[in-house]
């Protein structure tokens, strides 16, 4: 029933991105309503590039918002200040805090999965040159694993602080990450950011290793953190 | 004396450098009803908390249905045994009431289906009705029915009557009582509704400042203490509060008021060595006992 719970708590944050998704599916319906069109001079690959740096910002998007401790109690839609009191019936429960964490991030981890695939796909599909299955298939299986990290830090930043603090959080440690990365230049090559991106590792070329790699190590690190973070904390 | 559902020992916790609980020791009765009393602040809250394994304590340690709750694994088996209802009665805004029923029965092997359908019925609770549009009254209503329903040996209501109108805190405390009584549920309480509480309460323990100041049967606490009432022809005399047994003097103008526990003969005899123009000795209610032992601390 904890799968329940965290789908009823999440179903609305998971539409929302879903329709927006649906939203920039459907540009080639509703754009020539409104007389848009690429700005002359534009070639179809540049149109292609924004699109997709577009969707690697939604895959963050997706993940910081969709992670939760699976304790303190999320708003359906809009992150609010300060714990929800509803987490001590929650608590109340017989059911250990590790579980209560797992569950909820499994399903968040879930819907941010699915959502990258559909992200992905649009891009790939919408993209000017041919694409493989194989190729799509390990595109995304690279994106989901790179995105994961991002989730778990929101999820470890839920277990610690209310969710407008999860989120501000999540974004900020995102930007500095990108910055740190794009500076020290050992980094880059470990980037989950360069992981999701078709731009710095081009969907023809070889499977990008170190930053799958590092994004699997760092997600299972900030995991068990989390695990530890919600087994200590006193509410 | 009855089996223990719950037994604290040395119970301590602090927030930084403020103390919720000092010591705090406690033995709860299976089948009672136990009022667990005390201003805010003085760490009723905490307590219950420190019960349903949310916080842990500093120091000392306690037991639930005998069994010494040191970790996790321990906590969890002990609350399928427990009902809660919290004080702000919050639960989850994304979910029907039917919903949060439907969430809440599988936690529960013991769950009671009589008891949700008498609870949904005696409430007039509408199973499609969002619970972020549901009244306080509705929400309190609700989380009572979800603690009734487990099946629980043992509730712990934080303030369950808050935000029910008279008749339903009629019901809900009838309902309380019945379940103690026949189902020898044990029910272990905090309100500030100090009627309410002697009138279903067997057991009631004060506390103050995170410590126990008084506890016991209700009835042999209020078969034990009297309240000595005497008017002198001037100002009361302070030595009043060197006779033996008196608990708690209060003293105003020509009137002093004695809260004596013992040999409460033998203390009017004393007092009436202070030669006072009347003596007058009238039992007292749990709301004298409370206001004597906490504001007197």
């Amino acid at each position: 029933m904890l799968w329940f719970k965290a789908w009823l708590e999440t179903r609305w944050r998971f539409c929302f991105i879903a329709a927006s998704i649906l939203f920039a599916w459907a540009t080639p319906l509703w754009a020539p309503l409104f007389h848009l069109r690429a700005p002359a001079g534009v070639p179809e690959s540049r149109l292609w590039l924004a699109v997709h740096v577009a969707s690697v910002l939604l895959y963050i998007f997706a993940a910081i918002f969709l992670a939760g401790s699976g304790i303190n109690s999320q708003t359906t839609y809009a992150a609010t200040s300060g714990f929800h009191p509803s987490m001590l019936f929650t608590l109340s429960l017989p059911v250990t805090r590790r579980r209560l964490l797992l569950v909820r991030a499994g399903l968040g981890a879930l819907q941010t999965s699915v959502l990258v695939i559909v992200m992905a796909a649009y891009t790939l599909f919408d993209r000017p040159e041919a694409t493989t299955a194989a190729q799509l298939l390990t595109y995304l299986a690279r994106a989901i694993v790179c995105t994961m990290p991002v989730y778990a830090l929101s999820t470890m930043l839920a277990c610690l602080f209310d969710e407008m603090w999860q989120f501000y959080g999540a974004f900020m440690c995102c930007v500095a990450a990108f910055v740190l990365q794009s500076r020290i230049p050992g980094l880059s090559s470990l980037s989950p950011f360069r992981g999701m991106s078709l731009i710095s590792y081009p969907i023809a070329g070889p499977i990008p290793w170190a930053p799958v790699i590092f994004s699997l190590a760092l997600t299972a690190v900030l995991m068990y953190a989390s695990t530890l973070i919600v087994q200590r904390k006193q509410y | 004396m009855s089996e223990a559902v719950v037994e604290t020992h040395g119970l301590s916790k602090s927030y930084g450098d403020k103390a919720a609980l000092r010591g705090l020791e406690l033995n709860v009765p299976r089948g009672s009803i136990y009022g667990f009393l005390g201003r805010n602040g003085a760490g009723k809250t905490t307590t219950m908390k420190l019960l349903l394994g949310m916080l842990r304590p500093d120091a000392g340690e306690f037991s639930l249905f005998g069994e010494t709750v040191s970790s996790e694994a321990s906590s969890v088996a002990a609350r399928r045994r427990i009902g809660f209802v919290s004080e702000g009665k919050d639960l989850y805004s994304f979910m029907t009431v039917g919903q949060v029923i439907r969430f809440t029965r599988p936690f529960f092997p013991g769950w009671r289906r009589e008891l949700e359908d008498r609870y949904l019925q005696l409430f007039r609770l509408p199973l499609n009705q969002s619970i972020m549009k549901l009244s306080r009254g509705m929400r309190t209503q609700l989380m009572i029915l979800l603690a009734m329903a487990r099946g629980a040996e043992l509730l712990v209501m934080d303030e369950p009557t808050s935000g029910l109108d008279p008749i339903m805190t009629e019901e809900v405390l009838q309902a309380l009582a019945d379940l103690a009584a026949g189902e020898n549920v044990t029910i272990f309480f905090s309100s500030h509704q100090l009627a309410e509480v002697e009138q279903i309460c067997d057991h009631v323990c004060l506390i103050d400042d995170g410590q126990k100041v008084l506890d016991g049967v209700l009835d042999d606490l209020k078969s034990q203490y009297r309240r000595i009432v005497l008017v002198f022809d001037a100002a009361a005399p302070a030595g009043l509060a060197g006779l033996k047994g008196v608990d708690h003097l209060r003293r105003s103008g020509r009137t002093a008021s004695l809260l004596a526990h013992a040999d409460v003969e033998g203390i009017v005899a004393e007092a009436r060595n202070f030669a006072p123009l009347s003596v007058d000795v009238y039992p007292v209610t749990l709301k004298e006992l409370f206001f004597d032992h906490v504001r007197g601390q």
